[in-house]
């Protein structure tokens, strides 16, 4: 339709870019341009934001405004929902099929909680040895800590389930901790490596040259240097617990069921409470983006569990 | 050579770097266990109702995978759905990817925005989708898009609206992940072959052709090998919309070895399949890193 397509933009160098796009749109291809980024600009933020707004309307709503038809728009605003999830459990309208999401809520700190101090824990000085030393086997035990990560989680889940009934550890706090270490080990000790890579090896030196032990190295220049990188991948490892379905799914129990599997319980019951499952996923989401404000810089290389910076 | 002031010291021992990897190696072993437990049991008919009857039966669990209808659907709709998912979301990603990376008013804010549904867990979104997808008044898709003129649509009752929608949703959270590498490929083309092209007259799709896409070519084959492996295993999200329905539409491999193992209690071929699909994993993602390798390297070339 028009003949400068939008993706061109990004070719021009940047002092002409600013002057096409303060200068008004005055030609008619310039109007184009302007409606066209409009709408696609309007596309890409309903797609990402309605869900969400949607959502939190709905978990405002009462049981009779939820389900009516056509959706209302204008309604009483109602904590009900949440009310119910949090406090209640058999008092007339704050009546829920899900008691015990609090238990969840905390079932959800704890294990992620443990899960990622153990990952980590244990991945500072493996991530020392595969960033700072040469030694055989390097690359190869580097990689076999990566490959868990793409691992179908059933082949694990299934001989864990059967494992954990024998021993005891299924429906346990410290089982499900054990477990979510297939999460979190392989990218703990992959982040970590990729932070402690880029502390200056001149500074490494230098201590070495002042007599520095490993120990020394590691505690009074590389952790201190790498704190932020570190504090980046607890909170992304949380992040990536507090996700974690498949595995709680099949080795928790009730009294241990983290919120992701505590908010799909809603489901199963004859009548479907759309409202209190609307307050319980903005709870269980809540966590997170708060926690994402904080590491949004590091997203992608926490996904990519650092191929790419 | 890094590590060559480290070495020279006589006190550093050869075994530090197997001693501070203790640890972790401690923790991978209580990985590996189960992993080569779940192999063993793969060789066996381990059916959890008759825990007597426990035999070892060599390679039956697998050859009997493919004689089963079921099997070959599911088998197919991983495949298929990793394949036309992939390409979608990898197509829309480049899209975002380049509106994002052009200078347009609030990019900065629509970059952090369009980041929300990667940060909530994958079952969360699944629910939220859950919702708008029903027939009832939370229901709220069908009611807008009877707007722009779109008959009801059956989301997660039918079988295709069921793939459909296992798509959207996925579509929906992973968008932003792709989109994000894509846009640190971009913000890290160097600028010269651009001038150079427009010296020579080119237009922006011609840039967009010869030379942006081959450039990203490396990123965006690092994106699709991420989406890929995750594609194939995709569990959750089915698992809170249809549990592989309606009429098995959406059951993948994950799905059905859920259901051997968790329903019918059969694990040996549960897990069986879960093995199957590890070499679908492990096959593909060796492809594309081998690929991603030589693109990498002739990019920086």
């Amino acid at each position: 339709m028009t003949s400068l397509p939008l993706s061109q933009r990004h070719y021009a160098p940047r002092r002409r870019e600013r002057s096409t796009t303060t200068v008004l749109p005055l030609s008619r291809r310039h109007y184009f341009r302007h409606a066209a980024v409009l709408v696609a600009a309007i596309i890409l933020i309903v797609w990402t934001a309605f869900p969400f707004t949607w959502i939190l309307i709905t978990s405002l709503k009462n049981s009779a405004d939820v389900i009516s038809v056509p959706p209302t728009f204008i309604f009483k605003p109602t904590m009900d929902n949440y009310a119910a999830l949090f406090f209640a459990s058999h008092q007339g309208e704050y009546s829920t099929s899900r008691p015990d999401f609090p238990l969840f809520f905390v079932n959800s700190v704890i294990i992620s909680t443990g899960a990622v101090a153990l990952s980590v824990l244990a991945s500072i000085p493996a991530a020392y040895a595969l960033a700072r030393f040469t030694f055989p086997l390097k690359n190869s035990l580097g990689f076999i800590f990566m490959s868990f990560r793409f691992v179908p989680f059933l082949a694990f889940v299934i001989p864990l389930y059967l494992l954990y009934q024998r021993v005891g550890l299924y429906n346990t706090h410290i089982g499900l901790i054990l477990a979510y270490q297939l999460i979190t080990l392989p990218f703990t000790i992959w982040m970590l490596r990729s932070f402690f890579m880029e502390v200056p090896l001149e500074i490494q030196e230098a201590a070495q040259i002042d007599g520095c032990s490993w120990l020394g190295i590691l505690t009074r220049v590389i952790l201190p240097l790498s704190m932020p990188g570190i504090a980046v991948t607890v909170i992304l490892g949380f992040m990536f617990c507090w996700n974690a379905f498949n595995y709680p799914l099949m080795l928790a129990g009730r009294q241990t069921f983290p919120v992701t599997v505590g908010a799909i319980q809603f489901i199963s019951y004859d009548q479907v409470l759309w409202g209190q499952m609307a307050a319980a996923t903005i709870v269980s989401a809540l966590p997170q983006l708060l926690l994402s404000l904080m590491v949004q810089k590091y997203i992608v290389r926490g996904l990519t569990m650092g191929a790419v910076r | 050579m890094q590590t060559k002031a480290l070495r020279r010291r006589p006190r550093q021992g050869r075994f530090l770097p197997y001693l501070l990897l203790t640890p972790a190696l401690v923790l991978l072993v209580g990985m590996v266990y189960p992993f080569a437990l779940g192999l063993y049991y793969s060789l066996t008919d381990y059916w959890l109702q008759f825990p007597r009857r426990f035999r070892f039966i060599w390679l039956d669990n697998y050859i009997g995978l493919f004689n089963r209808p079921l099997f070959s659907r599911a088998l197919e709709f991983t495949i298929g759905y990793t394949l036309v998912s992939v390409a979608i979301q990898v197509g829309l990603g480049l899209a975002v990817a380049l509106f994002l990376h052009a200078h347009i008013p609030g990019r900065k804010v629509m970059r952090a925005m369009m980041l929300m549904p990667l940060m909530i867990p994958p079952v969360i979104a699944a629910l939220m989708w859950k919702i708008m997808m029903d027939a009832t008044g939370a229901g709220i898709l069908n009611y807008a898009l009877s707007f722009i003129g779109v008959a009801p649509v059956n989301w997660l009752g039918s079988p295709h609206g069921a793939t459909i929608s296992v798509l959207v949703i996925d579509t929906w959270g992973n968008l932003p992940f792709i989109s994000l590498i894509l846009l640190g490929g971009l913000q890290s083309l160097p600028n010269e072959p651009y001038e150079a092209a427009r010296v020579d007259g080119a237009g922006a799709a011609a840039m967009l052709r010869y030379i942006t896409l081959p450039l990203l070519l490396p990123f965006l084959i690092l994106a699709a090998t991420f989406r890929v492996m995750d594609s194939l295993r995709i569990f959750d999200v089915i698992y809170a919309t249809t549990s592989g329905g309606p009429d098995d539409a959406t059951t993948n491999l994950s799905i059905m070895s859920y259901e051997y193992a968790f329903h019918w209690y059969q694990m040996g071929t549960g897990v069986a399949e879960a093995i199957v699909l590890l070499a679908m994993v492990v096959a593909s993602s060796f492809v594309l890193l081998r690929l991603w390798h030589r693109t990498a390297e002739s990019v920086v070339q």
